[in-house]
Order: structure tokens, then C-alpha cells, then sequence
């Protein structure tokens, strides 16, 4: 039962306090009409003691019934029905409880069908009112987390979009790569050349992939391979590239700009950060009905990786937004020197 | 001027120094591809500015700088990074976007002090253990937030701990270093040790009185009271009627 989260302490507490101001009120009234004395003390913490136990069945009834999810009509049908039948109880319980107390105001038996209605009537009227409290609290209580989660949902929806909208190209790359090719016009203007081609064909399929839900590795690897021949006009002897890709996986459908993002972490926290720099290696195979496409890079993890860049929580949910939960994604210490972050496809749903 | 370049990437270094033709006051004597070769070569060749990329393998641009015993002037170069930006707004520092537009550059180099009589200091410093001159600027970094401070500007160093909090202006900022070693870094002509906890600026001192045990109290220009503990009185006394 979803909205019955609230702490137990808070139903405890509102129990108390209810049916405390109850025997307040009680004894202001009957200090007020001077009926106080040890028969009504008596009768009144009875009535008490009785109607806690009674509601407190009452609402597991309600939650057993799950009345609380259903539609508001059918709730105030169930809500009159539940009170009639708990005041039906409450009342009864209370005549006999009295009888064998010898509580009773008149010691008639012939009157008992009187007060038995009596007392059905006033414990039908306090447990309206108990009812209405609790459906009232419940139906706030609904509604301010309906809209919490509505709110919720937004920013998450807003948040998603722009980090797959800036994953895609970091603008520390763009421009360093503008950089490098100003050098490149005068010192090797066929590179310089090239590298204008690799950039905006980068920035082409950036632009382009929000609108595919996959595409083939064999497309994704041109991008990748771009990206990493501009990489290596920035880090020149810093930057090792290497490419193991099973040919067989070149038809896969994978979801774009994923590999890049790897790719690009791969550069961002690993090779930028070593003096000597290193090699990064991009895997792709099938193992075991699964694509298996890994990114190595020379470097150490560092402790706080666990979803704290764009990098991973993005890959992690345009994967489950595509497969669900069949899909993998990972990054750990390969070697002592080696990160590797590698995404299991299966193979089998996307051979279709 | 005597420039150092600061860069992990050849390229942008080349691309520099390329620009950098076009101003003849502007010396590139060297470059460093890393912080540690930064800090070595500036400490060597005491260049009297640097071009410092902030993104670097191993330690930023910023971390460079707050090992520095003294920087000299700085122009920073970055393609495009949120935290530097922000911090460049913050204290308005000189920086340049990569690529680097001639015209900034031109405006960022003319906006330089020209090194005031740096030569002369030279001549007669010795180089291991330099005392640093009331001109003389220190980085100072934190968090978030970063300065380039003269020793002149500070008006009292305060002891917390391993770390020592630097007034001035209105911030506190804390660095890592020790009052024993800044000591022996500043010109006692300028700084004087008052006590355990403090060293002040002499030409910050608005005021004095005597004190308990022979001792006086300092109030400083930014209202800060410090006590000169008693065998310390004697020397300021000494000092102070030359």
C-alpha cells in the first residue's frame, strides 16, 4: 500500500490526540453539568479504551480492503458502510461491556434495545468523525505526493535531455581542437586540412543523433575514429590509439553517440591526466549472445566514480530506456594500469 | 618582458608563440609541457610573466601557482572550462580563450605592469633563499575562489594550525604553510613577528597602545587587534626608534 507510508508514529499520535481531546471534552461537560462521578469516569474511559481497539481494527480493515486506491465515489460508499457496521459494533460492545460492569444508568434489561441504539447511534457519529479525519489526512497526503512525484518526473525528464544534449560534444574538445588546427595551417596544412573534415563530421552526427534511436557500429566507429584522430593531433605522442573490432559486430545497432561518450571520458579523465599520457583501445566482440563494446584507457580509477559524471548516468539510462534491465554497463580496473568501461548488448534482441 | 609558456599541448604552445611574434616586448624565453616542469623552470629562469593553461595531466594551472613561492605575472589560457571561467569572474583575472583572438592578446599584454625595476632585485637576491619584497605578488586559493595578492596588500598572517589565514582587504582566505616558515620568507623591515599566533605588516598599524606585562596592542588599519608579547615589545621598541 503505497500511501500508507507514513510512520505507524503519526497514526499512534493522531490516535492519541483524538481520542485524548474526546475525554477532555467529556469531562469538561460533565464538570459542567456536575454529573461527574466514578460511574461516568468509569463509563467514559471505557467508551475510550473500546473505541481505540475498534478503530484500530476499523483501519486495518480499510487498508486490508485497500478502500484508500479506490475511485472517491466508491471510498465515501465504503467509508458510510464501514462506519455503520463499526458503530453497529462499537455500540453493542459498549452496551454488554457496561452490563458486565454494571455501569448502566438504568438496571431495566427491558430497555436494552433502546440503548443499544443509543449507544450504536453516538459511536456511529464519533466514528464518522474519526473516518472523515483519516480520509481527509489520507486524501492530502495523496495529493501533495502526486504532485511531488509530477515535479519529480520533470526534472528528471529536463535533466535526461540535457545531458544527453551535452554528452554529446564537450566544448573544452571543440575548441582545443579549433586550437590545434590554427597551428596545423601553417605547420602541416594537409593535417590541418583533414582535421576540419574530422571535426565537422563530428559535429554533424552530433546534430544528427538525437533523432535515431540506433544506429550501426559500423557508423558509430567513423565518428569514434574522427573524434580520436583529432584527439591525437592534440596529445600527438601522448595518445596511443588502438582498434580491436570483430567485423562480425560492424551491423550491430547501437545506440549513437554511446560509444563516443566512452570514448571521450576515456581522454577526458585518463590520458588528460597522465604526464606520459597512454593508449586507449576500443574492443568490440561477441561473447556469450552478448556485443560486448569496451573502451581501455591508461589510468587508475579514482573512488568517486559511481554515477557522479554525465558520462555513466547517461549511458546507464539511454541503456535501460532502450533494453531494460538486459543490458550491462561497467567500468572497473582492468589491469593495474588499465581502466576499462565496457556496455553488454544482448545480441539476440537486437538480431531481430 | 621574459616569457614562459605553460602548456600540455605542443600545438597551442607553437600556436602561441606564433602569435606572441607580432609583440616584440614580449620575450618567449622557454616553455613547460607539465606544472612540475613549470614550477621548476620558473623558479630558475624567473620569468616576469607566464602563460598558464589551466588544464593540465597531473596539476592544474591553479595548483601550480599556489606552490609558487612568488608568482610573477600571470595571463591565464583555457579552451573553455566552467570552473576556471568562474573563478576568472569572480576576481576578474586576466584570462584568454583558445583560440586566442590577436586583439585580446594584445589588450591582456598591454594591460601588464611593466616589470618594475625586476632586474635590479635580481642582481642582488640570492636565488636559493629569496626573501620576498613587499611587491612581490603570492597566489592564494580557496575553494572555489582564487587571488593574486601583493605582500604589501596584507596587513597580518594569523597561525591556525598547520595553515596560516592571510588578511587582506576583506578576506581571510587560508594556505597552507607554516608561520615559522613564512618568516623567514618575509622582509623583517616590513613584517614583524608579534607573537606565537601573528605576524603583522608594519605599514598596516593605525594604532598603539601599552599593554598588560609590559607588552603592547597593535590595531591594525582593518580593526584587527594583536597583542606583542613582552620579549617581543623589546624588538619593536628597538625597530620601531631607529
Amino acid at each position: 500500500m503505497p500511501f500508507m507510508r507514513f510512520g505507524n508514529s503519526r497514526y499512534w499520535l493522531f490516535q492519541v490526540v483524538g481520542w485524548g481531546l474526546f475525554a477532555l471534552i467529556f469531562l469538561f461537560v460533565g464538570f459542567v453539568f456536575d454529573k461527574l462521578d466514578t460511574n461516568y469516569y468509569y463509563r467514559l474511559f471505557l467508551f475510550i479504551g473500546l473505541g481505540l481497539l475498534l478503530t484500530h481494527f476499523m483501519r486495518w480493515v480499510i487498508r486490508r480492503a485497500n478502500v484508500l486506491i479506490k475511485p472517491i465515489q466508491e471510498q465515501i460508499v465504503n467509508l458510510v458502510i464501514i462506519t455503520f457496521i463499526f458503530g453497529l459494533l462499537l455500540g453493542i460492545s459498549e452496551t454488554y461491556s457496561q452490563d458486565i460492569f454494571n455501569l448502566s444508568l438504568t438496571n431495566a434489561k427491558e430497555l436494552i434495545f433502546k440503548r443499544l441504539l443509543d449507544n450504536s447511534f453516538h459511536s456511529f457519529v464519533y466514528l464518522f468523525m474519526w473516518n472523515c479525519i483519516y480520509f481527509i489526512y489520507h486524501y492530502i497526503e495523496k495529493s501533495r505526493r502526486q504532485q511531488l512525484d509530477a515535479l519529480k518526473l520533470e526534472a528528471l525528464i529536463k535533466e535526461l535531455e540535457l545531458k544527453t544534449i551535452k554528452a554529446h560534444i564537450n566544448p573544452h574538445f571543440i575548441f582545443n581542437s579549433l586550437n590545434s588546427i590554427r597551428a596545423l595551417v601553417d605547420e602541416n596544412p594537409e593535417r590541418a586540412r583533414k582535421a576540419i573534415t574530422e571535426l565537422s563530421n563530428i559535429l554533424r552526427s552530433s546534430m544528427q543523433a538525437e533523432k535515431s534511436e540506433t544506429v550501426t557500429l559500423e557508423k558509430e566507429l567513423y565518428i569514434v575514429k574522427d573524434y580520436l584522430a583529432l584527439e591525437n593531433m592534440r596529445f600527438e605522442d601522448r595518445l596511443r590509439i588502438e582498434y580491436k573490432v570483430d567485423e562480425e559486430t560492424l551491423n550491430q545497432p547501437v545506440p549513437p553517440m554511446m560509444l563516443q561518450t566512452l570514448v571521450e571520458n576515456a581522454i577526458k579523465h585518463g590520458i588528460s591526466r597522465q604526464i606520459n599520457g597512454g593508449v586507449v583501445r576500443v574492443i568490440s566482440e561477441f561473447k556469450n549472445n552478448f556485443h560486448e563494446l569496451a573502451v581501455q584507457n591508461t589510468g587508475r580509477l579514482n573512488g568517486k566514480v559511481n554515477g557522479e559524471g554525465f558520462g555513466i548516468s547517461s549511458t546507464n539510462d539511454r541503456l535501460s530506456l532502450l533494453y531494460g534491465n538486459k543490458a550491462k554497463f561497467e567500468i572497473r580496473q582492468a589491469t593495474p594500469t588499465l581502466v576499462e568501461a565496457k556496455v553488454s548488448i544482448p545480441s539476440e534482441t537486437i538480431l531481430r | 618582458m621574459r616569457a614562459i609558456i605553460i602548456d600540455d599541448e605542443r600545438l597551442a604552445r607553437a600556436e602561441l608563440k606564433k602569435l606572441l611574434q607580432d609583440f616584440p616586448e614580449v620575450e618567449v624565453i622557454d616553455e613547460a609541457a607539465n606544472a612540475e616542469e613549470g614550477i621548476a623552470k620558473i623558479e630558475s629562469q624567473h620569468p616576469d610573466l607566464i602563460f598558464l593553461d589551466i588544464q593540465m595531466p597531473g596539476k592544474t594551472g591553479f595548483d601550480m601557482l599556489s606552490e609558487l613561492e612568488r608568482t610573477p605575472q600571470v595571463i591565464f589560457t583555457t579552451a573553455y572550462d566552467e570552473f576556471a571561467l568562474k573563478a576568472f569572474e569572480v576576481n576578474a583575472l586576466d584570462y584568454l580563450l583558445k583560440p586566442v583572438e590577436p586583439k585580446r592578446l594584445a589588450d591582456a599584454i598591454q594591460k601588464l605592469q611593466p616589470g618594475e625595476s625586476r632586474e635590479i632585485k635580481h642582481e642582488t637576491e640570492n636565488v636559493n633563499n629569496s626573501i620576498l619584497h613587499e611587491n612581490d605578488q603570492v597566489f592564494v586559493k580557496d575553494g572555489e575562489r582564487c587571488w593574486f595578492v601583493k605582500l604589501g596588500d596584507i596587513r597580518l598572517f594569523e597561525s591556525v594550525g598547520n595553515y596560516a589565514k592571510v588578511f587582506f582587504g576583506t578576506n581571510k582566505p587560508l594556505i597552507l604553510k607554516s608561520l615559522n616558515a613564512l618568516e623567514e620568507r618575509l622582509d623583517e623591515k616590513f613584517f614583524f613577528r608579534a607573537n606565537r599566533k601573528h605576524i603583522v605588516n608594519l605599514r598596516m598599524i593605525e594604532k598603539i597602545e601599552p599593554y598588560f606585562n609590559g607588552g603592547l596592542l597593535l590595531e591594525l588599519k582593518g580593526g584587527e587587534k594583536i597583542e606583542v608579547s613582552r620579549r617581543q615589545t623589546v624588538k619593536f621598541k628597538e625597530m620601531m626608534s631607529l
